[in-house]
C-alpha cells in the first residue's frame, strides 16, 4: 500500500520525491477489529494499515462502520475484539486522552463557554505548557487556518466554515501523529465545501501529518485522497488509489457507490486470457478478463458512462455495441447526459463532454452506443 | 399603542402574554402592593389605622429579636441552597451520564416523593432527631453517648437538614436537565484533546451545567428562606425564622401591618446583601485585570 499518485491534473499533483519508498512500518494498524453495539455488528473483523503521511479516506454509506473505525483509532469506544496499533505500539487499552491522535468532529464540538483562543489552546493547557508558549502556538495555528483576529470570539458567533477551521486548528495545534476527520464538511454549502477541500489538501501537504478522513461523498474522497478504503456493512470492500477504485471496482457495490455505472447482468460464455465474453440480454459483450472467472459464471458487467461513445452512426472499431433511442437529454454545462432506452434492455445514461461545439442529439433519435472491451469489467456482485 | 400593534398584525405576542401578565398583575403585583401599603400603617385595637408612618419598620429593626431572625432566615436559605446543590450534584451527574437504564425509575421515585405530605415528613424527622428518637437510640446503643443528645433538634441545623431532605427533587431536576443538555461530542472532544475524567469535568461539564446549578440554588434559597413550617416543628427557639414571626403577626396577633413590615424588611436586607455581593465580585474582577 505504498502511496500512489492521485487522479487529477498537474495543479494537485504532489511534488516528486514520493515515488516508491522502502516499505516502512504503518503509522496506524487495525488488526481484526470487531465492534458490536448490542445485536448490531458495526465492524466485522476489519484489518487495515495506514502509512505515515498519507491522506486516506474511509468511504461508504451511512452505517457502514467508517465512523466507528475512526473512533476506535481515537480511543472513543473500545472494540469488542481486535487490536489497534499506533506506530507499532498496542494502544487498544489506552484511553483517548493518552493517544497522540486528534479528531475533528462532524459538528465541530467547540466548547461554547470558551473563546476561540481558549478552544484552540485547550489541548496545550492539558499539557501544562507555559502561557506564553500557548499563545504563540495558538497564534500560529490561527494563521494557518486563516482565522487570525478571531481569538476573543465565541463559537456561537462563528459561521459554519469558520467553526470548522477552528475545530481543525484545535486538533492540529497538538501536532498529532494522525489527524482524524469525521465528515467535517458535511454541513457546509457546496461552494464552501469545495474551498475547504482544497484548504485541507494544502494543509495536509504543508504539515505532512497522516490524515484519516471519513466521508460518504465519493467525489470528495476521490478528490482529496491518496488512498480510498470503501466500506459497507462493517467490512472493507475495496482499498486502493482513487484511480484504481474508480476504474477497477471489484464489486457491484463499489462500482455503483463511486461514480456512475451502467450494469448488465449476464453469464460468462468464453474465456481467453486477457479477455472474456459475457452473454447478457441476448447480446455478447466483450470485456476485460479476470483470472478467477469460470465459464457459466454469473457476472455483472460494468461500464462507466463516460467511456461510452454515442453516435448516430455505427463505429466498427469499438468492441461492444448497443442500439437505442434517446429518451431524455440533460444539459449539464460542461457535459450533456443522454438517457438512452437500449433496444430490449435497460435505460442507460451516457455522458458526452462538450469540448467543442458539437450538435446535441435530439430526444427521440436513434443512436449507437459503443465502447471498447478494455473499459468493460465483469464483476461478481 | 394597541391600535398600532393590531394594525401591523402583530397581535400575537400581545395575545400570548396578555392573560399571564393580567393574572400576575391581579394575583401578585396588586396584593404585594397592598401589603407594601399596609407595612406603613398601624393597628389599634384590631383595626387598621391608615396613617402613614414608619413605626413598624422601627419596631422591626430596633428589636433585639427580629433582625436576628431575618439574618438567620437568609443564612438558612443560603446554606440550604449551597448544601442541596453540592449534595445533589453527584446524583444528578450519575443519573445523566451513567444510569441510563434506571433513569426513568429514579426520576419517578424522586417525583413521587413530592406527593407525600410535607408536614408529615417533617414530623417523621422529629421522631428521628428528638431525644428519644432514632439517632439518639443508635448513639446510645453504640455507646457513643451516655445520655440522649437533645441538640439535634431545636437548632437551625435541624431546620437545614430537614429542608435539604425535602427539597432534593427540586434541586436534582434543574441540574439533571442541564447535564443532559451537554452534547456528548463535547465530552469526546475534551477527552480527545488530552483531558482525563477529572479535568473534563472541571473544564467542560461543570461550567456547562452552571445554569442548572444556579437555577436550583435560587429555587432552593427562595423556598427555604421563607419557610415557617419546618422551623416551627423542628426549629425550637434557636431555629426560629422570620417566617414564623410573620405567620404569628398574620395569624394570632392580627397585626398585618407589622407582619408586612417584617416581610419587606427581609426583602430589603436581602437586596442589600445581594448588591454588596455583586459589587464585591465586580471589584474582584477589576483587581484581577
Amino acid at each position: 500500500m505504498v502511496g500512489s499518485s492521485r487522479l487529477g491534473d498537474a495543479a494537485t499533483a504532489r511534488p516528486s520525491g514520493d515515488e516508491v519508498r522502502a516499505p516502512a512500518a504503518p503509522i496506524v494498524r487495525f488488526q481484526g477489529i470487531t465492534k458490536h453495539f448490542g445485536n448490531v455488528v458495526a465492524l466485522d473483523n476489519v484489518t487495515l494499515e495506514v502509512q505515515a503521511g498519507e491522506f486516506l479516506s474511509l468511504l461508504g454509506p451511512s452505517g457502514c462502520g467508517k465512523t466507528t473505525l475512526l473512533r476506535t483509532c481515537a480511543g472513543l469506544g473500545s472494540p469488542t475484539r481486535g487490536r489497534v496499533y499506533l506506530e507499532s505500539q498496542d494502544v487498544t487499552d489506552w484511553p483517548a486522552h493518552r493517544r497522540p491522535v486528534n479528531m475533528v468532529f462532524q459538528r465541530w464540538a467547540l466548547f461554547p463557554h470558551k473563546t476561540v483562543a481558549e478552544n484552540v489552546a485547550f489541548g496545550l493547557l492539558m499539557k501544562h505548557l507555559p502561557r506564553a508558549k500557548i499563545a504563540e502556538h495558538v497564534g500560529g495555528m490561527l494563521e494557518l487556518v486563516k482565522m487570525s483576529g478571531y481569538e476573543d470570539r465565541y463559537p456561537k458567533q462563528l459561521s459554519g466554515g469558520q467553526a470548522q477551521r477552528i475545530a481543525l486548528a484545535r486538533a492540529l495545534v497538538l501536532q498529532p501523529k494522525v489527524l482524524l476527520l469525521d465528515e467535517p464538511l458535511g454541513s457546509l454549502d457546496l461552494k464552501l465545501r469545495k474551498e475547504m477541500q482544497i484548504e485541507l489538501i494544502n494543509i495536509h501537504r504543508r504539515l505532512g501529518t497522516t490524515f484519516i478522513y471519513v466521508t460518504h461523498d465519493q467525489e470528495e474522497a476521490l478528490t482529496m485522497s491518496d488512498r480510498v478504503v470503501v466500506m459497507n456493512k462493517g467490512m472493507i470492500v475495496q482499498d486502493g488509489s482513487p484511480a484504481e477504485i474508480y476504474q477497477r471496482p471489484n464489486s457491484v457495490f463499489a462500482a455503483q457507490f463511486i461514480g456512475e455505472a451502467v450494469l448488465f447482468r449476464g453469464r460468462v460464455v468464453q474465456l481467453s486470457g486477457a479477455r472474456c465474453e459475457v452473454e447478457a440480454d441476448g447480446q455478447i459483450l466483450r470485456c476485460q478478463g479476470r483470472p478467477d472467472l469460470c465459464l457459466g459464471q454469473d457476472v455483472v458487467v460494468c461500464v462507466r458512462p463516460e467511456r461510452m461513445r454515442i453516435s448516430t452512426t455505427f463505429d466498427a472499431s469499438l468492441d461492444n455495441h448497443l442500439e437505442g433511442r434517446i429518451t431524455n437529454t440533460i444539459f449539464k454545462g460542461p457535459a450533456v447526459h443522454y438517457q438512452v432506452q437500449v433496444r430490449g434492455g435497460p435505460i442507460v445514461t451516457v455522458h458526452q463532454n462538450l469540448e467543442q461545439d458539437v450538435p446535441l442529439h435530439l430526444s427521440g433519435s436513434a443512436v449507437h452506443l459503443g465502447w471498447s472491451g478494455a473499459n468493460c469489467m465483469p464483476l461478481s456482485g | 399603542m394597541i391600535a398600532r400593534v393590531a394594525k401591523r398584525g402583530h397581535l400575537g405576542p400581545l395575545v400570548q402574554l396578555g392573560p399571564l401578565t393580567l393574572y400576575m398583575f391581579v394575583f401578585f403585583v396588586v396584593p404585594v402592593g397592598i401589603f407594601l401599603l399596609y407595612s406603613f400603617w398601624t393597628v389599634r385595637e384590631w383595626d387598621v389605622v391608615r396613617v402613614w408612618n414608619l413605626a413598624n419598620y422601627r419596631q422591626v429593626f430596633w428589636s433585639p429579636v427580629y433582625p436576628k431572625l431575618i439574618v438567620r432566615s437568609l443564612s438558612v436559605g443560603a446554606v440550604t441552597a449551597i448544601l442541596s446543590v453540592v449534595v445533589v450534584y453527584p446524583l444528578a451527574y450519575t443519573l445523566a451520564f451513567r444510569l441510563e437504564k434506571y433513569r426513568d425509575l429514579i426520576l419517578f421515585l424522586l417525583i413521587v416523593s413530592l406527593f407525600s405530605n410535607y408536614v408529615v415528613r417533617i414530623y417523621a424527622w422529629r421522631s428521628i432527631l428528638s431525644s428519644n428518637g432514632l439517632v439518639n437510640y443508635i448513639l446510645m446503643g453504640l455507646g457513643l453517648a451516655e445520655g440522649p443528645r437533645s441538640y439535634l433538634m431545636h437548632t437551625p441545623w435541624a431546620v437545614i437538614l430537614v429542608l435539604l431532605n425535602v427539597y432534593i427533587p427540586f434541586a436534582t431536576l434543574p441540574i439533571f436537565s442541564a447535564l443532559l443538555n451537554i452534547e456528548s461530542e463535547l465530552l469526546d472532544a475534551a477527552s480527545d484533546l488530552g483531558a482525563g475524567a477529572l479535568r473534563t469535568f472541571w473544564q467542560v461539564t461543570l461550567p456547562l451545567s452552571m445554569p442548572g446549578v444556579v437555577a436550583a440554588g435560587i429555587f432552593i434559597f427562595l423556598l427555604s428562606a421563607g419557610d415557617f413550617v419546618t422551623p416551627e416543628l423542628v426549629g425550637g427557639i434557636n431555629g426560629m425564622m422570620i417566617g414564623n414571626a410573620v405567620a404569628t403577626q398574620f395569624g394570632m396577633v392580627s397585626n398585618w401591618p407589622l407582619g408586612a413590615a417584617m416581610v419587606f424588611s427581609t426583602i430589603l436586607v436581602f437586596l442589600l446583601a445581594l448588591a454588596a455581593l455583586l459589587a464585591a465580585r465586580r471589584g474582584a474582577r477589576l483587581v484581577r485585570l
